[in-house]
This record gives C-alpha cells, structure tokens and sequence, in this order.
C-alpha cells in the first residue's frame, strides 16, 4: 500500500462510474427483505431451541461426562478458523503488494468480523449456565489457555472490525452525495461513520498510518487467536491432541476455510449485484490458487499430524487412528481428506475449475469439510478417555449431538449470514476509492 | 544369565500356582465370633467403613459390579463370600491375599466386625453367634490399661499394662503388645511385638528417622494383642519425638497450577505485556479516527 494516496481520482470521471456500479445494489431491497425475513423465522426457530436449553441446562445436548466438547466447540474452532482469513488476505497479501487482492479485501475483512463476532457468542452456547459469564473475568487465571483465548478473541474482533471500518470512512463520504435511492436512516448513517470525512491528503495521511499499524497488529494477533485455540486442545496429553504441530496445523486449516468463505461470498456478490467488471475472472483464478496453495499446506500438515503416530501406534494413539481410518469415524474421516481437501486439490490444479462457478462448488464442499474436520478433531478424542469408562449409563458412553443442539448451532451460522448479508448489502462492498485510485494511476503512468 | 532368568521364571510360575490356590484359614481364627451382637448401628457404621475401603473393588453388594482383577474379588452377597464362617471372613479381611489388600493395620478388630455385620445384611439366611465373655475374673484381669512413656536418652517408647484383678489394680505380666505410627494411610508398625515383663512393662526402640510432622509430632498407638481376653484395648498419645518434616504444599509457590494471585511471573509479565500492547496500539487508532474527525471540522471552516 502506497504511503501517499494521490486524490487526483476525487475529479476523475471514472469515480463517478464505479461509484454508481458499486453503490446501485447498495440499500433495502425486495430480495433484501424477503432473504432476512428468512434468515429472522429460521433464527427464531433457533432462538426457541437455545431458550429450551437455557431453561433445562445441557442435559438437553448430547453432552456427557466424557464427551463435553461436541458440535459446540467444534463449531467455535470452525468460526475462530475461517475469521482468519481477514489477516491472510489484506494483511499479509495486501503488504507484500498484491494488487489483485483490493476488490476482495473488504469482503474478506466482512468475512472475519462476522465469524469472530459470533465465535463468542458459540463458547457462551456451550455453558450450562452462561448467567457465570463473568466469572471467567472475575476469577479466571491466567494460566489457563481458555483466558488466553477469550482475550486473543475479543482482540482480533476488535482490530477486524477496525480494518473494515477504516477503509470504509472515505467510500461512506464519497456515497453520501450519490445514495438517494436508500432510506433516510442509511444515508444518516452514512454521514454519522464518515466522521466529517474531506478527502484532505492529512486525513488520508492519518488514515493510512493508522491501516498500516493494524496490519501489522493482526498478523501475531491472529497467530496467536488461532495459536491458542489449537492450545486448548495440544496442552493435554490425550492422543489426537498431544501435538507440538497444533498451532501450525490449525493455522494452515483456518487458511483452506477461510479463503473457500471469501470465494463463496465473492461469487454471490458478483452474481447478485452484477460486478464482473471488478470480480472478474482473474481475481477467481487468484483466489483459486491461493486455496491450493493453502491446501497443499494444510495436506501436508494432515500428513505430519496422522502419518507419524500411525507409524507408531502407540497403545492410545492406535486406538485414536484406527477409529479415523477404519473404525466408527472412517467415513467421515475420508469424506473430509478427500472431497474438502485431496479433490479440490486436483481440481484446483488446472485452470478450467478455477473459473467462477467451479470454483464456488468446490469451495462449498471445502467449507463443509473445514466444518466436520473441527469435528474430528475435537469429539474422536474425548471417546478414549486414558481411564476406562465404567458404570456409567449407555447414554455417557457415545455422543449424538441431539436436534437442539444442532438448531443452536445453526443459530450461529445464521447470525454470522445476517451480519454478513448486512454489511455486504448497506455499505460498499467493494472500496470505491482505492479502486478509483488505482485506475486513476494506471491512466497517469501506464508503465506502472 | 539365561539360568537365573529362568529360575526366575519358575520362581514366579509357582508363586502365581500359589496364589491361585485355596485361601486357607487356621482352624483357630476360622472359629472366632465377634464379640459383640450385630445389630442395626454397628451395620451403619459397617456399611460406611465398606463404602470407603471395599467398594472400590468389591462394588455394591448385590449388583456384581466388581472390579475386573485376577482373581476376582467376590461380590459380598454371593454364596462365595457368604459360605466363609464369621471367624474366616475377620481372617481374611484383617490379612489380605494378594491383590485384596491387608486390612488389619488399618482397621481395628471392632471395625472389621462391623463390616462383616453387614456383609451379613445380605444373607436371609444368616444367623449370628456371639462370643461368649471370657471368664470375668479370669487370669487376664479386666479394664485393662495402657500407658505410654517416652524414654528420651535411650529413644524408645514404654508401655506399661495394668488390669484389675481381685478388685486390685496390677500390672499384667506376658501379654503381647503392640506398637503402631499413624501414617496418612493405616498404621505403620513400630519394632516387633513385645511381651510385657513381670512389670507389665515392654520396651520399643524408636526409629531415629520416622519423619513427623512440621514440630516433629506423631500419633503413637498401643494395642493389647490378645483381644479374647482383655477385648479391645487400645491407647494412642501424640509426642514430638520424629524428625520434624515440612513438605511445602504444591500450592505455595508461583505455579502453572496455582491460583491468579500466585501465576508465575514471566507468565504475567508475557500476558501484561501482549495485552498492553495490542490494546496500545488499538487504542491509538481509535484517537486517529478522533484526529480524523476534528480535521474534517477544520476544513468545512
Ligand atoms: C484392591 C481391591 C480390593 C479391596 C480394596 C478389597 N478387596 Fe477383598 N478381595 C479382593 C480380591 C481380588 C479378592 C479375591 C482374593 C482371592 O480369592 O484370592 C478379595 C477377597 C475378599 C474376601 C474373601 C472372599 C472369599 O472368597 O472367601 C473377603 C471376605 C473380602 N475380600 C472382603 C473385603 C473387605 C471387607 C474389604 C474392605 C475392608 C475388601 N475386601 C477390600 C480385592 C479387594
């Protein structure tokens, strides 16, 4: 990112064109209302199921003394997983330069404050009583990962939420003349968040300083989020979670769900608002190698993490990887391995998939998978428990997630669509300003 | 090499030939009978002193639910456990048999009995016998007493026995006597078993390295051996004749396991430091956007 921002584009005639490109699907559609009505009744749904629960407690969950981190927690690990793709795209791509990387930076910073957002809200759902929320401020210890991780996680949302905003303040002024066509409140709205915004080159100047040091800042943070989520797990001695490769290894994961996320919001975008001209063919093929890039990674982190205690097959590690490879989770295992990893790996490999549409289906199953990895990652274990299990009712001794606890879960997934259909439908989508920018410059030296 | 394996072996392959064989009981202790009636306190008191030493490995009564061992620990109400006479079963629970643990040090013959009263509660069947007294001014005496002395330059602990006998307090000469250290776990036996003298004293040599408590206090206890005559007699006194021991508690330094108030250092230092400067950096951006707005104001001036 340039040090200087050259506001020659705020007279240029190709600001006006993309702002009216970008800003015509901006505001209350029918489709808005009907597809958040939608999204509201499911929620209510899911609402009733979370009041059930509240009422009654966990018992209500498939949740028992041995197993007692299910679908909840695999599906924080999930949510913490695929908000990490805000760092990897405008941060560490962004840095290095990658040009291509603008259009898509706000959907990707959209992505992140949605998921970290309600990935607090999922660690609350997994409470029996979450009246004693604040106990974990008033008498956690710092010892424990769990405080670690609460404090990363408000971190992280904060510093995301802050890199959608900042960018944000000069598109929401350069909108305030041209959204007519939206509600009165929207256009207020506007005008309080673009914080007396002139386009002077010192509001610039304070604008990208204060980018920069964000960027920067969320690199260790988000390190450190997804570092210390894997923690959570790689600080017990329990086969499938005693790994000195957790942190990488969840980290390298969180990339493959991530950037299937931005690609699948990406498509929708492109498709519903009709901006070709800015998502355009290119950026999906980016994308697409991007996503192999990171699967390979993660593969290979896959093979270090099952490879080498199946090798071993140490007394408890055995029983671990025998119930992956060919006991009860096998089908669910290699469903995983190979449609939201190998598969897309192959495909992803030549340029006929990674056009648009291709590239959302196979991003579809990629997420998918991202989401039943956790699973495995997180329920498998807690079957093996070091002491055996004994006189305890049959129903302690296997986990079903039951219909509640699945309703709760979906909740969360349709909290995060809401936000992000939010922030995707009232607000740019895409940045007006650097794109103008940037197609200012290309025109003033067409050698750059 | 290969002959002492071997012999090894065999050594073992015949102690495991042992123990798999027949629990035998002398004749003399399968006969005994409790002393006391069996009746519904001492089957409380029994039931709780199971709950905490039995259950563990013979499960509850009834329900078979035992701990898988070699060889199984019978459940207390099957015909197995219930076919061994009164006397037996006090026999077996006070002396063990590999795995089952050995119980006498750590519980007295009156608890041993209660226990059995209510193993009992399980058999219909059961009806009881009870000891009848030993002769009330028998050659034993009765009320019988014990004390306890230090004896510091020599280091070792005396006892001393009297009973009444003939309504005249006198000391009991020959019986055996017993010395014990209350240890967390059951009793620790001190010396041999001794027979008192013609003074009704006996003599223990105390070990020098016993570790006791922070001053150097243990529990001493003395038991009379011959129950049949005197019943259970037992007297305990605490003296600070050990080596005082301080083991600090795992909690008393800074640990990775203690409480906040007591994490260790580089890890607060680590935590503050993070959380500072992240939160720093935050809060500096946040005064950008306040810088932001005031030039903004600036400018429409
Ligand atoms: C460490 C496990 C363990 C504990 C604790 C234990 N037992 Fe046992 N017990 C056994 C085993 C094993 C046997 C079988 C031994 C054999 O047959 O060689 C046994 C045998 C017995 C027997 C003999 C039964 C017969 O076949 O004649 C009695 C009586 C008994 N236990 C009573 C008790 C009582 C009373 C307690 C508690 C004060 C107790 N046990 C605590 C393991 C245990």
């Amino acid at each position: 990112m340039a040090s200087e921002v050259n506001t020659d584009f705020l007279h240029n005639k190709k600001l006006d064109s993309i702002a009216a490109d970008i800003l015509r699907p901006v505001g209350i559609t029918q489709g808005f209302v009907v597809w958040m009505g939608f999204l509201g009744v499911s929620l209510l749904g899911c609402i009733y199921a979370y009041y059930i629960q509240f009422d009654k407690g966990l018992i209500v969950t498939g949740l028992r003394d041995y197993i007692s981190w299910g679908m909840y927690i695999a599906n924080f690990v999930f949510f913490v997983a695929t908000s990490l793709v805000g760092m990897l795209i405008s941060s560490i791509l962004g840095l290095i330069g990658f040009k291509w990387v603008k259009p898509i930076a706000r959907i990707a910073e959209i992505i992140a404050v949605a998921f970290a957002a309600i990935a607090g809200l999922v660690i609350v759902s997994d409470m029996g009583r979450p009246e004693r929320l604040p106990y974990v401020f008033m008498y956690g210890r710092i010892q424990s990962p769990i405080i670690w991780d609460v404090t990363v996680v408000t971190t992280y949302m904060v510093i995301s939420a802050l890199l959608y905003f900042l960018p944000l303040i000069p598109d929401l002024a350069i909108s305030k003349g041209r959204i007519g066509h939206t509600p009165k409140w929207l256009q207020s709205t506007y005008e309080i968040l673009s914080v007396n915004w002139q386009h002077t080159p010192q509001q610039y100047k304070i604008l990208l300083k204060a980018m920069r040091i964000l960027l920067i800042l969320i690199i260790p943070t988000a390190f450190a989020i997804h570092t210390v989520t894997s923690w959570l797990f790689a600080v017990t001695l329990r086969p499938g979670w005693d790994s000195t490769i957790f942190g990488p290894y969840f980290l390298t994961g969180a990339f493959v769900a991530g950037s299937a996320a931005v690609v699948i919001v990406m498509y929708f975008v492109r498709t519903n608002y009709k901006l070709e001209k800015y998502l355009t063919h290119h950026h999906f093929d980016m994308m697409g190698k991007l996503l192999v890039l990171v699967s390979i990674i993660y593969l290979y982190f896959n093979i270090n993490e099952y490879l080498l205690p199946a090798f071993k097959m140490k007394t408890a590690e055995a029983v671990h990887i025998h119930d992956l490879f060919v006991g009860e989770y096998a089908f669910m295992f290699w469903c995983v391995q190979l449609l939201g990893l190998i598969i897309p790996i192959i495909l992803l490999l030549f340029k006929v998939f990674r056009k648009p549409f291709s590239m959302l289906v196979i991003s579809i199953f990629v997420l998918v998978a991202a989401w039943f990895k956790r699973y495995l990652i997180v329920v498998p274990t807690q079957d093996h428990p070091f002491l055996p299990k004994q006189f305890v009712p049959d129903a302690w001794m296997v986990y079903h997630p039951t219909v509640i606890e699945t309703a709760i879960t979906v909740g969360t997934l349709l909290l995060v669509i809401i936000i992000i259909t939010i922030l995707v439908k009232l607000f740019p989508v895409i940045p007006i300003w650097e794109m103008a920018e940037e197609q200012t410059g290309n025109d003033e030296s067409p050698q750059d | 090499m290969i002959k002492r394996y071997l012999s090894l072996l065999i050594i073992v392959l015949i102690s495991l030939h042992l123990s798999a064989q027949e629990w035998v009981v002398p004749a003399e202790n399968g006969a005994r009978l409790s002393p006391f009636a069996f009746s519904d306190s001492t089957r409380k008191a029994g039931a709780e002193l199971y709950n905490t030493n039995c259950k563990s490995c013979h499960g509850d009564p009834g329900k078979n639910n035992v701990i898988k061992l070699v060889p199984p620990p019978p459940d207390p109400a099957s015909a197995k456990m219930q076919s061994n006479p009164d006397g037996a079963l006090h026999f077996k629970i006070a002396e063990g048999k590999t795995p089952m643990p050995s119980f006498k040090n750590i519980l007295s013959s009156v608890n041993i009995w209660q226990i059995i009263s209510y193993i009992r509660s399980f058999n219909d069947k059961y009806v009881q016998k009870t000891q009848t007294k030993p002769g009330g001014s028998g050659a034993a005496g009765e009320n019988a007493k014990i004390k306890i002395a230090w004896l510091k330059e020599t280091h070792q602990v005396q006892t001393f026995i009297s009973a009444t006998k003939e309504k005249v307090i006198q000391p009991v000469a020959g019986t055996e006597v017993k010395l014990f250290v209350k240890r967390y776990f059951g009793n620790l036996p001190i010396d041999e078993a001794r027979n008192t003298d013609a003074e009704g004293k006996a003599l223990f040599s105390f070990p020098k390295d016993l570790p006791g408590d922070s001053a150097g206090f243990v529990q001493l206890i003395v038991k009379l051996s011959d129950e049949a005559a005197f019943g259970e007699v037992k007297a305990d006194t605490t003296l600070a004749i050990a080596l005082p021991t301080y083991r600090p508690p795992l909690n008393e330094k800074r640990a990775m396991w203690n409480v906040v108030q007591k994490a260790p250092i580089w890890l607060l230092l680590a935590y503050t430091f993070s959380v500072l400067a992240a939160w720093g950096f935050i809060i500096y951006v946040f005064l950008q956007i306040r810088v932001i707005y005031r030039a903004g104001i600036r400018k429409d001036q």
